[in-house]
């Protein structure tokens, strides 16, 4: 008699011993089959629960703080921890409430899987943990995509990827403090990944006899294979001409005297035109000429082919405020704001099109068509003290203003004018020490060009007579 | 900050089951990695995923392409065509932002359909209602010989068509799509607007060949 015969026999079972070991045998392969499945089931029914919660880590930047959370169930899983954390710069908490926090600066791009693996309540010691794995990618920082390839210094009308100037214009006993001009011009980075050159210029000039200042910018159209040096002509020619215009100005001064004092408002007005006619519409016709001639000196070559924007202005102070007169094609922005008062004055309307790319240029025949289409591009008038002008390309007001209504906009400049003091904190980008006399302010103001914005990087101009 | 919104609409129908979806997914899934590699691209795209087969869904609303996640996708059912234009005919103007006084809207958005086989349900008033839009470029691509091709002729002017419904001919589609957007994304950025026609994209291609309409 065995164990497994006696046991039967009680149930009234007679059964031989080798049939009682043959028994034995089945009933315990069949139960253990039977546990068997019921422990895989359990694994299935608890490994879908957790596919089920579809655990998703967000996607990060490389060097970027990340964080990403999920909890699991207690009811479902006890304990769990997550492998390849160290590898990627990242760790993992996991609170007593099975809450778990993955951070830490992503140290490299890629798509990586992270193993999530997991016990339940009733595994047994020493059974195989389950596991998932977790997809997580990190996205290389952008920024530090764009690449900045110099520009081939054997490159026809090769002109420098960034330059900045600052024109002191010391006080004197007898005038108290004098404004200066300070002007930085910046490579769009767009140019800059693919080692091309900047279109932009700028052009300054304070003329110690007359005490006049002249201000140039230009903004050569990207499209055009020579419009770096369109806007360098346009600059450099509307500067001389003004310059010759104004060296000795006693007789336009003369004019400007009567026309502050004039009676007759309207016909003083026109007579005013049509000298700054003569001065500033002339110079930008001369700069559209001296395109057309450039173009026709350099073969295979249209004047389009030099497109660009222009702006420029020329002012003075006089004992009874501030003449200033400007022309400006294109588009961009040119403005006189003044703190105290609380304005702002935009010197023209920004030619933009549907889309920013379609603006009007100084080498389009029709700027130059008849005398009104030059008049309209023309603005004179007397001020009493300002605190800046300003004169941009649109690789600068763009991204500062994007539309045209918050060009007119006082509030949209003075913030304008307190970010070019303060800089830009979070980009590690200092401010522009606007302080009378301060040359350094060039460099600053240069610096401060390279602000970031995304899907603005064209090249970046701005002149500020302060 | 203006975007350049990028919708890509598939057809999951049972006909795709099989390669042809691994291949979607696949060409997806490269076509992120390679614009998470360009800074134009990286700065600029969003992109919105639309299947379609008994029904329409938008797997992906419009998502920058660094957050992007690839949800399932399975291929099964009829091919709703015309509920994935209604579809995203009232995702467009509730996701593209529009110009206003103070900010600059997005980028005249991009379309990108990958249509196999035919179509059920009602074409006509959706494909209407899908001409009110304004997009900057549309291109359907016709994947295999018994595609309707007069119905997304309809949709657009560019009909471009791959013969046969295999991996290779649907990875070379989304590796267009992928440099066609980059093309894109960095003419905004470099001349401030884009051209509104398949010209201007990439060449096409070997797999993939045009259909000129003949009548216009």
């Amino acid at each position: 008699m065995s164990l497994v015969t006696t046991l039967l026999e009680q149930c009234g079972i007679q059964a031989s011993l080798a049939q009682g070991d043959d028994f034995q045998k089945w009933l315990i392969n069949e139960a253990w089959n039977k546990y068997k499945d019921s422990r895989m089931n359990k694994r299935i029914v608890i490994e879908n629960q957790v596919k089920d919660l579809n655990i998703k880590l967000s996607n990060g930047t490389v060097r970027k703080d990340y964080t990403a959370s999920f909890s699991l169930s207690k009811d479902v899983v006890t304990d769990f921890w997550i492998d390849g954390c160290d590898q990627l710069g990242l760790k993992c908490d996991i609170s007593e409430e099975n809450e778990c926090t993955i951070s830490g600066k992503p140290s490299q791009p890629g798509d990586f899987k992270l193993k999530l693996s997991y016990k339940y309540d009733g595994m047994i010691d020493g059974e195989e943990p389950l596991s998932i794995e977790l997809p997580i990618a990190f996205n290389p920082n952008p920024r530090s995509l764009w690449k900045d390839i110099p520009t081939d210094k054997n490159v026809i009308f090769y002109k420098d990827d960034c330059v900045c100037e600052y024109v002191k214009v010391e006080e004197k006993e007898e005038t108290g403090p004098r404004k200066d001009i300070v002007a930085a011009s910046q490579r769009g980075r767009s140019h800059a990944q693919e080692g091309k050159a900047r279109d932009d210029h700028f052009k300054l000039v304070h003329c110690e006899d007359s005490d006049w200042y002249i201000i140039a910018v230009a903004d050569g159209a990207g499209s055009a294979k020579y419009s770096r040096k369109g806007s360098e002509i346009a600059c450099e020619t509307v500067v001389a001409h003004c310059l010759e215009k104004l060296k000795d100005s006693a007789a336009f001064e003369e004019k400007i005297r009567a026309y502050k004092n004039a009676e007759d408002e309207e016909t003083a007005r026109k007579q005013m035109a049509n000298i700054i006619y003569d001065i500033i519409g002339n110079a930008a016709f001369k700069a559209h000429k001296a395109i057309n001639e450039a173009s026709k000196a350099n073969e295979n070559s249209k004047p389009k082919d030099f497109a660009t924007t222009l702006m420029f202005a020329i002012c003075k102070k006089f004992d009874f405020g501030w003449f200033i007169a400007s022309y400006w094609v294109g588009d961009g922005a040119m403005c006189l704001y003044n703190e105290k008062k609380g304005t702002s004055k935009l010197l023209g309307i920004p030619d933009e099109g549907e889309y920013s790319g379609q603006t009007r240029f100084l080498t389009m025949p029709e700027i130059f068509k008849d005398a009104t289409a030059v008049f309209e591009r023309l603005r004179f008038s007397i001020e009493d003290d300002f605190t800046s002008l300003m004169l941009m390309t649109d690789g600068v007001s763009d991204p500062m203003f994007e539309t045209e209504n918050n060009l007119n906009d006082f509030e949209k400049w003075k913030e304008f004018w307190n970010k070019l003091k303060t800089g830009f904190a979070e980009d590690e980008i200092g401010g522009v020490d606007l302080s009378d006399d301060n040359e350094e302010s060039k460099t600053q103001l240069l610096k401060w060009l390279s602000f970031w914005s995304p899907g603005n990087h064209d090249d970046r101009t701005i002149a500020i007579l302060y | 900050m203006r975007r350049l919104p990028v919708y890509i609409l598939i057809d999951t129908s049972t006909s795709m089951r099989g390669e042809p979806i691994e291949a979607v997914k696949g060409g997806i899934t490269s076509l992120i990695e390679s614009l998470n590699q360009d800074p134009y691209a990286l700065e600029t795209v969003c992109l919105s995923i639309i299947t379609y087969n008994a029904s329409a869904e938008q797997i992906v609303p419009l998502t920058e392409v660094y957050k992007f996640h690839l949800p399932e996708i399975i291929a099964k059912g009829r091919s709703a065509l015309g509920e994935a234009l209604m579809l995203l005919t009232s995702k467009v103007p509730e996701e593209v932002h529009k110009n206003t006084p103070e900010t600059k809207g997005d980028w005249k958005p991009l379309l990108f359909i990958l249509s196999d086989g035919g179509y059920s349900g009602p074409i006509a008033k959706p494909i209407a209602e899908f001409k009110k839009l304004t997009f900057g470029v549309v291109v359907a691509c016709a994947a295999g010989e018994k595609s309707h091709i007069d119905v997304l002729r309809k949709i657009t002017n560019d009909v471009i068509q791959i013969s046969t419904i295999d991996s290779t001919s649907i990875k070379s589609y989304f590796k267009w799509i992928s440099s066609s957007i980059s093309t894109t994304s960095m003419k905004i950025e470099t001349a401030g607007e884009y051209d509104m026609a398949i010209d201007a994209l990439p060449p096409l291609p070997n797999e993939i060949k045009v259909l000129r309409s003949t009548n216009n």
